[in-house]
């Protein structure tokens, strides 16, 4: 089954259309990475997928069930139920975007305990156990000002996981690191793809896309210029833009 | 007038300046909070309208406000003054206090960055618990040092309330250093005033200090 | 960075000095050309107020611009704040306060040159006709009001201490116009006032005010002057009485709007 469909989707801010015509679906247990030239309109999807912006039309369909439907007159309408698919993906930002005045343990668990209403004890023992996988055991009582970005960024991963979401999506998680502090982050995203976790990730780094996932799709200009497995888009390239923009990166 | 006598009579209004002060933090900081969304209404109307309100309760004397809510009822309907001035006292300060409480308020949440909010509507917080548990806390942190001058403000500005004869410290050492033709009592007043504020400066430094745990 | 703070420097000494200079031209002595400022209290008619074309009026005004007028002096008015007038009057901000003024022991114990009485004035009470108070023992209890730094707040911190002590509440308000919207709102139940300001007020109010026929303590008004400055008020005391003579006097004093105060001015009575 599905865990994301997005059908016929359009999107414009003004009299600018980012995204002119997109469709996409992704498996269970699939890694899909989103390349693409800035302002080809990838970050406007993610966010359109998940819900900080709302699509001018197309259709969005989540384990089956559709966020977005059209009424007997034809018009638009989101489901009223926003909060049941908040549950189903969760999102890591580029800018991390942590609690600065939450610890990092409370950064983590206070999403399931007061925002879905879990139990506090059960939840803290998982955040503990999630928190020692990912190497930040000593850092649980630490505050983000005192982690380093990739610290931070592995943290807010760790409280996107702590929502046990079905799907969890990267925007562009290691742009706002340093270089050498990239390769901590994508070895924590890569340990995920290897346990199966169903993931969406915008990405600049080529090789690391590559590496990682099971299909590469590369937007430009809105709409989805060329898809299919990192062998095929990498190595293959068919489109003319593709390449080009491959050409650049290498260069 | 020995000084002890003169300390003694003023300590009686010490205790209506404090009521004046302690009733109209307890009223207007939550109010400020109430005006400041409304002001960031998303509705064109209720942002005016508040802004107009604000801009009023901004431009305006304070002493002209406490006027204004003590005797205009009586001037322009005719009802009964208030016998117990603190009511009309407490009403002008807390809603013009609020008035500048919220401008401070406003520029401290839109000083939050779209993350912060973002991230939370992500993790699922409602818009009410992502206001108090995520956005608020930030913007007291944030905005603090401003709310420390308004307060240490409204300490001086108690001796306002002597416009509508509520007996407050300041009023007691004004009726004193006129029947002694002193002006000892103004001197007392003043050391009165500078100890209270001494004392707000000390407890919301050590707020600042609690509240300074993490970077911004 | 320093030649600003000197810069800054310079100007404030310039206009320190400034100040000094005009200090000097408005106090130099009692020469005829000198400027003599009245302190006055706004808010106290029919002695001191504005008149409704926006100007300072009242039979004292008047009196004092008629003796610098025959002193050759320019005349100024000053309104003062009531409750702090000596503390101004300390302050140069005027050269004397005459304004319908009791004169309180106080004042000469504390230096001030104060002028021989031209005015006996009267406590009294001013209430609602349908109240039911009739003398000041049906106060007990009562809220009353007076005006600060008024003699009749003086008399009830002396002699009247006694008659204080059975009022409910006691409320001084800065003017007359806020101790009579406290009766008419019903925050209070009596006005502690001056017989000529009670009975102006409640003339202009109909029939909804009257004044209880019971004289609370008879005082003098006179004018006040800096500790030392005999002078002035020799000057102006001097002046004063070429006006009465002259009949200059008498003649301001027969006036409509002084009808209230006419009968308790000593130099016309003692005649």
């Amino acid at each position: 089954m599905n865990v994301l469909k997005m059908t016929n989707i359009k999107k414009s801010f003004g009299d600018n259309q980012v995204i002119k015509d997109i469709s996409l679906s992704v498996d269970k247990g699939e890694v899909v990475s989103i390349i693409g030239p800035s302002g080809g309109g990838k970050s406007t999807l993610l966010r359109c997928a998940t819900l900080l912006e709302k699509v001018d039309d197309g259709i969005i369909t989540y384990m089956g069930d559709d966020v977005t439907y059209k009424n007997e007159k034809g018009h638009l309408c989101y489901s009223k139920n926003l909060k049941k698919f908040r549950q189903v993906f969760s999102l890591v930002f580029q800018n991390f975007n942590l609690f600065p005045h939450f610890s990092v343990l409370k950064n983590v668990m206070d999403a399931p305990v007061s925002a879905l209403g879990r139990d506090k004890k059960e939840v803290k023992e998982e955040c503990i156990k999630l928190l020692e996988k990912m190497g930040l055991s000593e850092k649980a009582n630490s505050y983000p000002c005192e982690l380093s970005g990739g610290q931070q960024q592995r943290v807010s991963i760790v409280r996107a996981l702590a929502m046990n979401p079905d799907i969890l999506f990267f925007d562009e998680p290691t742009s706002a690191l340093d270089p050498e502090l990239t390769g901590e982050v994508l070895k924590v995203i890569k340990q995920l793809a290897e346990e199966k976790m169903t993931m969406v990730i915008v990405t600049h780094e080529m090789a690391f896309a590559r590496a990682v996932s099971d299909r590469v799709i590369f937007i430009d200009g809105g709409v989805i210029v060329e898809q299919g497995t990192p062998e095929e888009v990498f190595s293959d390239t068919k489109n003319e833009r593709t390449k080009q923009f491959l050409q650049n990166y290498n260069n | 007038m020995a000084l002890s006598v003169m300390i003694e009579k003023m300590s009686t209004g010490f205790e209506k300046t404090c009521s004046i002060f302690f009733l109209t933090l307890l009223f207007a900081l939550p109010l400020g909070v109430v005006i400041a969304l409304l002001r960031m209404s998303k509705s064109f109307v209720i942002s005016r309208i508040t802004q107009l309100f604000v801009s009023v309760l901004r431009g305006t004397p304070l002493m002209l406000q406490l006027l204004a809510v003590t005797y205009g009822p009586f001037y322009l309907f005719g009802t009964s003054v208030s016998r117990n001035k603190l009511i009309p006292v407490v009403i002008a300060f807390s809603i013009n206090y609020a008035a500048y409480f919220s401008e401070i308020y406003r520029g401290g949440i839109e000083s939050i960055s779209v993350g912060q909010y973002e991230a939370a509507t992500i993790l699922g917080y409602s818009k009410m618990k992502t206001f108090i548990r995520i956005i608020l806390p930030q913007v007291i942190r944030r905005i603090l040092p401003s709310v420390t001058n308004e307060i240490v403000t409204l300490v001086k500005d108690t001796s306002i309330a002597f416009t509508v004869s509520y007996q407050e410290m300041f009023t007691i050492g004004k009726q004193i250093a006129n029947s002694q033709t002193s002006f000892t009592p103004f001197i007392v007043a003043g050391v009165f005033y500078y100890v209270f504020n001494a004392i707000v400066g000390f407890v919301m430094g050590r707020a600042e200090k609690a509240m300074s745990y993490y970077k911004q | 960075m320093k030649k600003l703070i000197a810069l800054l420097l310079a100007t404030l000494m310039v206009l320190a000095f400034a100040g000094c200079g005009s200090d000097n031209g408005n106090n130099s002595g009692n020469s005829a050309g000198r400027t003599f400022i009245m302190g006055i209290d706004a808010e106290y008619p029919p002695f001191s107020y504005m008149n409704d074309a926006g100007d300072y009026a009242g039979f004292d005004v008047e009196i004092c611009k008629a003796a610098c007028e025959l002193l050759g002096w320019k005349f100024e008015v000053f309104a003062v704040n009531w409750d702090q007038k000596l503390i101004q009057l300390d302050a140069n901000e005027c050269d004397c306060v005459w304004s319908g003024m009791t004169i309180l022991d106080s004042m000469k114990e504390a230096g001030y040159v104060i002028s021989t009485p031209y005015f006996d004035n009267t406590q009294v009470l001013l209430v609602k006709s349908d109240s039911g108070i009739n003398s000041s023992s049906d106060l007990a209890g009562k809220a009353v009001a007076v005006q600060l730094g008024t003699s009749g707040e003086a008399l009830l911190n002396g002699d009247l201490a006694e008659l204080k002590d059975t009022f409910g509440e006691l409320v001084t308000c800065d003017s007359f116009l806020k101790c009579f919207t406290e009766l008419e709102g019903n925050a209070v139940d009596a006005v502690l006032v001056d017989y000529p300001v009670a009975k102006s007020y409640a003339d202009s109010k109909g029939d909804s005010l009257k004044i209880i026929n019971e004289e609370l303590g008879a005082e003098q008004y006179g004018i006040a002057f800096r500790k030392g400055d005999n002078d002035t008020c020799k000057a102006i005391e001097e002046a004063v009485q070429k006006l009465v003579e002259s009949g200059k006097y008498a003649e301001i004093a027969s006036k409509d709007e002084y009808k209230e105060i006419v009968n308790n001015l000593i130099f016309l009575n003692n005649k």
